[in-house]
């Protein structure tokens, strides 16, 4: 658990280092705040979003095919759907880990949320995103032929999301295309709420980024579910 | 005596193939019964459905009165399945591996505990609890998953091949567990491709070939209806066989020509021994009719698959 521990929270972190310090010095300021104050809230919740993937990615494809401990699991009591929601819940927890390692690292870099109200605001936020990028890798596991098929997801996903949600940079000079697209990608809505949390704006106008969460919550985690019980019960 | 488990005209497909085609059999409580077939048979196939892994695609199988695919969950409850694969969770120790998996069946902690130093006592794990998987051999990895196949105390035990790539002294030691719990009152479920071990095990058997069922019964009564008491092995050219079994008719019950030998079946060895010797042939060999001989005879010695 360690290593891949280190390894989804080792990008960000370094994100936060190299840009936020490295290219903050030269940029002017976000809202009134240095660019490291900007950064924190996107790479936050990015964190979580790595952690929970790769998790349910690697950690689960591990688990069916080269120890088999799903066959072993679902000739007891224990049903296939439960198998797969604990397994999601598990990508949920260590993503919320993953969160919480980072708000104790952006406290020693003095930042902080701008209440206690708005750090369970966060909390609640990565919990919440844990389980949805938790189901989302599930589809893809269940797809799945080998490690390799995972890449496209990587690659082709979550990589890009981290570029287009507004983690580096706002989005208001983009054109309005990309704009409307950015709204589809879940990590936007998640990087709205987390830096309102951050600065102090949380208030109903986050109720629409909410909705989408939610509504891509349970399609994704209905959709896992099915698809991976198809995938392990033969 | 009711019968444990009833299978009506069972049956699995999968996309085209279909692994088991509508077969029927009886289990009785407290019995051994083994199933027996080449690869692909569809043993495991069967097996899985009883155990309510695999969804069944028609036909029924019933579990001590409940039915497979409907009432999964009860069935699962009082069944303890001993997998093919080492299906252990490399990440734990071999306690910690037991007490996990008493969880999934809603047992409490210490009931589980005094159940998990019980059940390493039974495969002489004990000095092993606290290791991790890797650090095991085999054959312990074997034992441990004996032991938490018993963990629910289940009333149907199966066995995937319980044996396959132990040393002798393991397998003596896992057959004598297997009977020692059959002895309790568990009714046993076995796939195996040894003979010698359903034999040693096994009350009845059924052989199964492309998905079907060729024979049942006791293994030795198998033996005795379809081959004899022994078996003598003549290895000679193909352009002798008409003479020899011409001259060997009256004493033997039966012959078959496979590859480079020729076998003869009888129900007294010493007679057709006689003949032989007086026919001064050589490599000859004489042996009692095993489970082999009737497995080879019904399904062919050539590959199936």
């Amino acid at each position: 658990m360690v290593p891949t521990l280190i390894v989804s929270l080792g990008q960000p972190l370094f994100y936060l280092i190299t840009f936020g310090i490295g290219m903050g010095a030269y940029m002017g300021y976000f809202g009134g705040k240095p660019y490291l104050y900007f950064l924190v809230p996107g790479v936050l919740v990015s964190s979580v979003m790595l952690s929970a993937s790769f998790e349910c990615l690697y950690g689960t494809f591990v688990k069916i095919v080269h120890e088999h401990l799903y066959d072993s699991l679902i000739a007891t009591p224990v049903s296939a759907e439960d198998a797969v929601a604990g397994d999601i819940v598990w990508g949920a927890f260590r993503g919320l880990i993953s969160g919480i390692l980072m708000l104790i690292v952006a406290g020693f870099m003095r930042i902080f949320p701008a209440s206690v109200g708005n750090v369970l605001v966060l909390l609640v936020l990565m919990g919440f995103i844990g389980v949805m990028f938790s189901s989302l890798a599930m589809i893809v596991t269940s797809m799945a032929p080998h490690f390799d098929f995972f890449n496209y997801y990587t690659e082709l996903f979550l990589t890009p999301m981290l570029f287009f949600s507004g983690v580096f940079f706002p989005l208001d000079h983009f054109p309005p295309w990309m704009k409307i697209f950015a709204q589809f990608l879940p990590l936007t809505h998640a990087v709205e709420v987390s830096r309102a949390a951050f600065t102090g704006q949380v208030s109903m106008h986050l109720l629409p980024n909410f909705l989408y969460l939610l509504l891509l919550e349970i399609v994704a985690f209905c959709a896992g579910v099915k698809m991976m019980k198809r995938r392990v019960v033969k | 005596m009711d019968s444990a488990i009833n299978a009506e005209a069972l049956t699995k497909k999968f996309d085209d193939l279909t692994a088991v085609d509508g077969i029927s059999f009886r289990i009785n409580e407290g019995e051994c019964f083994g199933f027996l077939g080449p690869n692909g048979a569809g043993k495991t196939t069967t097996v899985k459905m009883i155990h309510c892994f695999s969804p069944i695609t028609s036909g029924s199988v019933t579990v001590f009165g409940k039915s497979s695919n409907i009432d999964n969950r009860e069935i699962k409850m009082m069944t303890g399945v001993i997998p093919q694969e080492i299906t252990l969770d490399v990440d734990l120790t071999v306690y910690e591996n037991l007490m996990v998996f008493s969880r999934f069946f809603d047992i409490p902690r210490t009931e589980a505990r005094k159940r998990i130093a019980e059940l390493l006592e039974f495969v002489e794990l004990q000095a092993k609890a606290k290791s991790r998987i890797h650090a095991l051999s085999t054959g312990m990895k074997r034992r441990l998953l004996i032991a938490r196949a018993l963990l629910n105390r289940p009333r149907l035990i199966i066995a995937d091949e319980p044996t396959t790539g132990l040393d002798p002294q393991v397998r003596h030691l896992i057959w004598q567990r297997l009977r020692l719990l059959k002895n309790r009152g568990a009714t046993l479920l076995l796939t195996t491709q040894y003979m010698d071990e359903a034999a040693q095990l096994c009350d009845r058997i059924v052989i199964m070939h492309q998905g079907k069922i060729l024979r049942e019964g006791p293994p030795a009564a198998l033996v005795a209806d379809e081959i004899g008491k022994e078996v003598i092995e003549v290895r000679i050219g193909r352009e002798e066989d008409a003479s020899l079994i011409a001259r060997l008719t009256d004493v033997a019950c039966g012959h078959e020509r496979a590859g480079d030998t020729l076998f003869f079946y009888c129900r007294d060895g010493r007679e057709l021994m006689k003949k032989v010797v007086e026919l001064n042939l050589p490599n000859v060999l004489n042996r009692p009719a095993t489970l082999e001989d009737v497995f080879l005879k019904l399904t062919g010695r050539s590959l199936a698959e």
